[in-house]
C-alpha cells in the first residue's frame, strides 16, 4: 500500500523554477495495476521517480508500506529500494558489458542471495520470459523486445512488491509491445503491484485504472474492472 | 560479487582495447622504469656491504693544512700502516697495499695480465672474505705464497674443474720472474666491492726503500676498528702519528677515516670532509625514478578518470537494481587494482628482458630476484597506491551520482574540478618531461664539449705501451725508444711516469732562492723522457725541452705557465729552483694544457727529465696510420720484449675513462628522459582520444555547420598547446637551477643558453601537437553523420 499527500516537486535551475508536480494525491493498493498518462512534459516521470524512491519530493508526504519516505536520505532510500521495487525503462539501461544471465542476476548479487537460490531464481525468470536461449548473450547482440524482456526478467528476479515501468513499450514495435504488456498483466494478476508511464491508450487498457496527469496535477482517474 | 566486478573489469579492459592497452603498457613502463633504476640504487647503496662487519672497517686518507684550507690526500704513505699498528690499540687490524696493480701471470702457455695486490700480512684481519680451500692469512705471511680467487682458479688450472683443493700447492710465475705456489683460493669478489682483486701476494715482495718514506703517498691503507670504538675515537688516537713521527715538512698530516660503506658514494673531499661523490647521482636517479613513477600513474589515474565517463550508465543501472554506494566504490577500486596488478606483472617481465643488457652497459650485477620478500612488498605497496590513487576518483565520484539523472542521458557535468586535475597532470608530466629535454641537452653538450676540447696536447694518434720487462731497464728502454722514432708510421716518442691526461702525484718540495716562506707551494709533478713536448705536442711559450745530450738537464726542470704565476716569476727561463733532482734550473715554460679532468682546474706543474722512473712509453703516430704504427709496435716489442705479451692503449680511451661516471649518467638521462617523454606523450594521446571521443558530437555539429577539419584539429589541439607552454615556463627555472649544479662541478664547461631551452621547449610542442593532431585529425575528418547517429 503506497500514499502519497500533496507531493511536490520542484526543479530550479539558475534561471528558471521548473514545478514538475503540483500537489499529487495519489492512492495505490496492493495488487494494483496503475497506469499514468498525461502530455509530455507534465511530470509523469519525476512522479515514477518518486514513487520508486530514485528521487525526493521537494514537498509532501509519501508513505511506502507503512515507512514515511519523503525526507529519507538517498542512502536510507538506497537500502529501501534494494529488493521491493523492480524498474523496467523505456530505454532498457541494460549494462553493455554483461550477460543477459548475469544483467538477470545483478539484483541477487546485491542481495547478497546465496548462489543455488539465486541461479535459480535467475532461470526462473529467464524461462518465465522465453530468453532462456539468449542467456549467453550480451544486450547488443538483442533484439529490442528481447531486450525489453530482459529487463523485465531483472526487475522481477528478486519478487519485488512493486513494479515502476516508465513508458516499457515505448521503444517497440507492436508485436513485441502486446507481449511486453501481457508479461505485465501475468505478474499482476500473481498479485506484483505495478505502476506504469505510457502514452499509448492501448496500453493503458491492460490496467485497473487511468490516472491522467496535466501540468504536475492529477486531473482524472479512469477505473477499469 | 567480487568475481562479477572482475567480469566487468576485464570486459571493459577488452571493449576499450585502445585505451586500455595504452593504460597498462604507459603503467607498466613507468613500473619497470623505476624498478630498474630502483635496483641500480640498491646495487649503489650496498657497495662493501657484503663484508662481515662491514661497519667497522674503514678507509684512511690523511689531511694536510694547505695555504689556510684542508686538502686531503686519498691515498697514504707506507709507515703510516705501520705506526697505526704498533701505536692504536683502538685499532684491531691494519692493512695496506698498492693500488691495483696489472701483473703478468704465466702458468704453461697461458699466460695475462691480472689485476692484483700485494698486500701487508694483516689484509684479512681487515677484509674476512669468504674461502674456498686453503688459510689465506697463513698463505699472505709466507713469502712464496699467492692467493687467488675462483675466476684465477678457473682460468689457470682448468683441469681441477671446480675442486679448489686441488689448486692448493700448483704454481705460477708473477711477472715473467718469480714463481709462487697458491696458498688459498678467495671466493670471487663481487662487482658492488670496492675492493677489485684476483691474486694477492706479501706485500715485502716488492716493497722498496721509498715506500718507507713519509713522503710518498701511494698506498690504500685500510683499518678495522676493536668492537665498540667510534671513528671519532680512532681518529683522536691517530692525531699525534704525524706530528711525532712523520718528520719536517709532514707533521701537520691528520688521518681521517672513513666507513668503508662510504667509500664508493661519499669519495669526494672538500676542505677535509666528505662532501658527497657518486650519492649525487643515486640521489638523483632516485628522484628520477620517482618522477617517472608518478607520471605513469598520473597517466593511469588520468585515463581511468577519463573512461570511467563513459561508465556512467552501468553505474545508473547498477544503483537502480540494488547497489548501494560503497559496493560501487568496491568495484572501481577493484578494478584499478585488478589493472595496476596487471601492469606490474608485465613490469616484471618487462625489466627481465631488460636487465642482461642493462647489466651490460652499466657493468653491472643486477638480478630481479623474485624470492626477496621486500620486491613483493614494494610491488604490492605500488599496486595498491597505484590502484587507490586511480580508482578512487571514478569511485567517489561516479557513485555519489544520482541514478535518475545518469539514466535520464544528461551528460556528465564532470564540474571544473577534475577538469582543473587533468590539466594539471598534463603541465606537470611536461614539465617534466621538458626538464628532461634539458637535462639530456646539456648533459650531452657538456659531454661533447669534454671530447672535443682542446686540451693543450694532442691525445688523438697517442698509443701507449706500459713498460715492464726488459724495456723497464733504462738503458735498453732509449734504445727501444730510438728504434720505435725510426718507423715511418711514427712521429714521436717520449716515456713518462704518469699519463698526461691524468697526473696524479703532486708535491711541495718546490724552493727557490727568495721564496716567500709562507708560500706553500703544492704543484704537480711528472717524470718524463726525452721529446716530451714533442710528442705530445704541447707548445713552449719559452725556452726549450730536454736534451739527452745535456747531463745538466737531468737537474733541469719545465714548468707551466700556472707555475711560474704561482711563482711569481716573469720571466723564469734560466732562473734557479730546487725540486726533487736537485737544485737546478728552468730551461722551459710550456703553454698550459689540461693534466686532469675538466672537472679540476689546471693545477701548476713542474717536469723532471727521468729516463728511469717510468712507467709508460708514449707513441705518437702518423694520422691515418695508426694500425700500421700499432702493427709496427708489436714488431718492435717481440724483439726487445719477447716474454710479455704486447698490450697497447689510447691516450683518448684513457681520457674518456676520466668520465665513465659522466658517460653512464649521460645514457640514464638519454634511456630515461625518452621514456619519460614516450610514457607522457601515452599518457596525452590517450586523453586527446578520450577528448575527441566527448566531442563527438560537437564536432559533428560544427562540421555540418561548415568547419573545416583545420579548424577543428586547431580547436582540439590548442588547448593541450597551452598546457605545454605552461608546463615550459615552470620547468624552465627549475632545469635551469639543476643543469647550472650539475655543470659547476666542471672547471671547464660549456655553459646554459637560451637555444637549449628553446629546443626543449619546441621539441615538446611539437611531440604533443603530433600526438594530438592524431587524434584530431581522425575526429575531424570522421563523417558527420555516424557521429551524430552514435547518439
Ligand atoms: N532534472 C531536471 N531539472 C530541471 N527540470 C526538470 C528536470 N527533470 C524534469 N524537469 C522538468 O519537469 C517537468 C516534468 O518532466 P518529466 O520528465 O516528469 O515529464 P514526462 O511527463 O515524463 O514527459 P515525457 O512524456 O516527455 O517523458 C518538465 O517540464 C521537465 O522539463
Ligand atoms: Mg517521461
Amino acid at each position: 500500500m503506497i500514499q502519497t499527500i500533496n507531493l511536490q516537486k520542484l526543479f530550479s535551475t539558475e534561471e528558471v523554477e521548473t514545478t514538475a508536480l503540483n500537489g499529487i494525491n495519489m492512492d495505490v493498493k496492493d495488487g494494483e495495476f496503475v497506469a499514468i498518462m498525461g502530455p509530455s512534459g507534465c511530470g509523469k516521470s519525476t512522479l515514477l521517480n518518486i514513487l520508486g524512491l530514485l528521487d525526493n519530493p521537494s514537498d509532501g508526504d509519501y508513505n511506502f508500506y507503512g515507512t514515511e519516505v519523503a525526507r529519507m536520505t538517498e542512502r536510507q532510500r538506497a537500502q529501501l529500494r534494494k529488493g521491493s521495487i523492480g524498474f523496467v525503462f523505456q530505454s532498457f539501461n541494460l549494462i553493455d558489458e554483461l550477460t543477459v544471465y548475469e544483467n538477470v542476476e545483478l539484483p541477487l548479487l546485491y542481495l547478497k542471495t546465496p548462489p543455488e537460490e539465486r541461479k535459480k531464481r535467475v532461470e526462473e525468470a529467464l524461462e518465465r520470459m522465453s530468453i532462456m536461449h539468449r542467456r549467453n548473450h550480451f544486450p547488443q547482440q538483442l533484439s529490442g523486445g528481447q531486450q525489453q524482456r530482459t529487463a523485465i526478467a531483472r526487475a522481477v528476479v528478486a519478487k519485488p512488491k512493486l513494479i515502476l515501468a516508465d513508458e516499457p513499450t515505448g521503444n517497440l514495435d507492436s508485436k513485441n509491445g502486446e507481449e511486453v504488456m501481457k508479461l505485465l498483466g501475468e505478474l499482476n494478476d500473481e498479485g506484483t503491484t505495478i505502476i506504469m508511464v505510457t502514452h499509448s491508450p492501448y496500453d493503458a487498457g491492460f490496467a485497473h485504472r487511468i490516472v491522467n496527469l496535466f501540468d504536475g496535477k492529477v486531473v482524472t482517474e479512469n477505473f477499469h474492472v | 560479487m567480487f568475481r562479477n566486478y572482475l567480469k566487468i573489469a576485464f570486459r571493459s579492459l577488452m571493449k576499450n582495447k585502445l585505451y586500455s592497452s595504452i593504460n597498462v603498457f604507459g603503467l607498466a613502463l613507468g613500473m619497470a622504469c623505476s624498478l630498474l633504476i630502483g635496483l641500480w640504487v640498491k646495487d649503489e647503496l650496498s657497495y662493501d656491504r657484503f663484508l662481515k662487519d662491514a661497519e667497522s672497517i674503514h678507509y684512511v686518507r690523511v689531511n694536510f693544512p694547505y695555504n689556510g684550507e684542508t686538502v686531503t690526500n686519498n691515498i697514504t704513505p707506507g709507515p703510516l700502516q705501520e705506526a697505526i699498528a704498533k701505536d692504536v690499540p683502538e685499532v684491531a687490524a691494519v692493512t695496506k697495499f698498492n693500488w691495483g696493480d696489472e701483473r703478468l701471470i704465466k702458468v704453461g702457455e697461458t699466460a695475462a695480465k691480472e689485476k692484483g695486490h700485494f698486500a701487508t700480512d694483516d689484509f684479512f684481519g681487515v677484509f674476512d672474505l669468504p674461502v674456498l680451500a686453503g688459510k689465506p692469512k697463513a698463505a699472505l705471511a709466507q713469502p712464496n705464497q699467492i692467493i687467488v680467487t675462483r675466476k684465477l682458479a678457473e682460468k689457470y688450472f682448468p683441469a681441477t674443474a671446480g675442486q679448489y683443493q686441488l689448486v692448493l700447492g700448483k704454481t705460477l710465475q708473477l711477472n715473467n720472474d718469480k714463481f709462487y705456489v697458491v696458498g688459498a683460493v678467495l671466493e670471487n669478489l663481487p662487482t658492488n666491492s670496492t675492493l677489485q682483486f684476483d691474486w694477492l701476494v706479501n706485500w715485502k715482495e716488492q716493497e722498496q726503500d721509498w715506500m718507507k718514506t713519509w713522503g710518498n703517498t701511494s698506498f690504500s691503507t685500510y683499518v678495522r676498528l676493536k668492537p665498540k670504538t667510534t671513528l671519532a675515537q680512532a681518529e683522536m688516537a691517530m692525531k699525534d702519528i704525524y706530528p711525532r713521527l712523520a718528520g719536517k715538512n709532514f707533521e701537520t698530516g691528520v688521518p681521517v677515516l672513513q666507513p668503508i660503506t662510504d667509500l664508493h658514494l661519499y669519495a669526494d673531499y672538500k676542505n677535509g670532509q666528505s662532501v658527497g661523490g657518486r650519492i649525487e647521482y643515486v640521489r638523483i636517479f632516485a628522484i628520477v625514478a620517482l618522477f617517472i613513477l608518478l607520471i605513469a600513474c598520473i597517466n593511469f589515474m588520468n585515463l581511468a578518470t577519463a573512461q570511467s565517463a563513459m561508465r556512467a550508465k552501468e553505474v545508473g543501472v547498477r544503483k537502480v537494481v540494488g547497489a548501494l554506494r560503497s559496493s560501487l566504490i568496491g568495484q572501481f577500486l577493484s578494478e584499478s587494482i585488478l589493472t595496476s596488478l596487471l601492469a606490474v606483472v608485465l613490469a616484471l617481465g618487462l625489466v627481465w628482458c631488460v636487465l642482461p643488457t642493462f647489466n651490460e652497459v652499466f657493468g653491472k650485477q643486477l638480478t630481479l630476484n623474485l624470492a626477496e620478500p621486500m620486491l613483493w612488498l614494494i610491488m604490492l605497496v605500488l599496486v595498491l597506491i597505484t590502484g587507490f590513487l586511480s580508482g578512487s576518483y571514478p569511485a567517489l565520484f561516479l557513485s555519489s551520482l544520482q541514478p535518475i539523472k545518469i539514466l535520464k542521458g544528461v551528460r556528465l557535468q564532470f564540474g571544473s574540478g577534475p577538469a582543473l586535475f587533468r590539466r594539471t597532470l598534463v603541465v606537470f608530466q611536461f614539465s617534466l618531461s621538458i626538464f628532461l629535454i634539458v637535462g639530456m641537452l646539456a648533459v650531452g653538450r657538456q659531454m661533447n664539449y669534454l671530447r672535443t676540447k682542446n686540451l693543450g696536447l694532442d691525445r688523438e694518434n697517442v698509443v701507449y705501451i706500459p713498460l715492464e720487462g726488459e724495456i723497464a731497464n733504462p738503458k735498453k728502454l732509449e734504445t727501444f725508444r730510438q728504434e720505435v722514432m725510426r718507423q715511418p708510421t711514427i712521429v714521436s716518442a717520449t716515456t713518462t711516469m704518469a699519463l698526461p691526461v691524468n697526473v696524479q702525484g703532486s708535491s711541495g718540495d718546490l724552493s727557490w732562492p727568495g721564496k716567500d716562506p709562507n708560500l706553500q707551494t703544492n704543484v704537480s709533478c711528472m717524470f718524463v723522457g726525452g721529446d716530451f713536448t714533442k710528442t705530445m705536442n704541447i707548445k713552449l711559450v719559452d725556452g726549450r725541452d730536454f736534451n739527452l745530450d745535456s747531463p745538466a738537464d737531468s737537474s733541469n726542470y719545465i714548468i707551466n705557465e700556472t707555475a711560474a704565476k704561482l711563482m711569481q716569476m716573469k720571466d723564469p727561463v734560466g732562473k734557479e729552483v730546487n725540486f726533487w733532482m736537485g737544485t737546478g734550473r728552468i730551461i722551459g715554460v710550456m703553454k698550459d694544457f689540461h693534466l686532469n679532468s675538466l672537472h679540476q682546474a689546471i693545477t701548476p706543474l713542474i717536469l723532471c727529465f727521468d729516463g728511469r722512473n717510468t712507467s709508460y712509453l708514449l707513441v705518437k703516430t702518423r694520422a691515418g696510420q695508426t694500425q700500421q704504427a700499432v702493427a709496427d709496435l708489436n714488431q718492435l716489442s717481440k724483439q726487445f720484449n719477447p716474454n710479455y705479451p704486447f698490450t697497447y692503449h689510447f691516450i683518448d680511451e684513457e681520457y674518456e675513462s676520466l668520465y665513465r661516471s659522466e658517460q653512464q649518467v649521460h645514457t640514464l638521462v638519454n634511456y630515461f628522459g625518452m621514456l619519460a617523454i614516450l610514457i607522457s606523450c601515452l599518457g596525452l594521446f590517450g586523453l586527446a582520444a578520450f577528448t575527441a571521443e566527448q566531442r563527438t558530437k560537437e564536432i559533428g555539429v560544427r562540421k555540418v555547420l561548415g568547419a573545416s577539419v583545420s579548424n577543428i584539429v586547431g580547436l582540439l589541439s590548442i588547448d593541450f598547446l597551452k598546457l605545454v607552454l605552461i608546463a615550459l615556463v615552470l620547468a624552465t627555472p627549475l632545469a635551469w637551477w639543476a643543469m647550472s649544479k650539475w655543470l659547476g662541478t666542471f672547471a671547464y664547461r660549456e655553459d646554459l643558453s637560451w637555444w637549449i631551452f628553446g629546443v626543449a621547449g619546441t621539441l615538446a610542442i611539437l611531440i604533443a601537437f603530433l600526438t594530438v593532431s592524431y587524434q584530431s585529425i581522425k575526429a575531424a575528418l570522421m563523417n558527420p553523420v555516424t557521429s551524430l547517429r552514435s547518439e
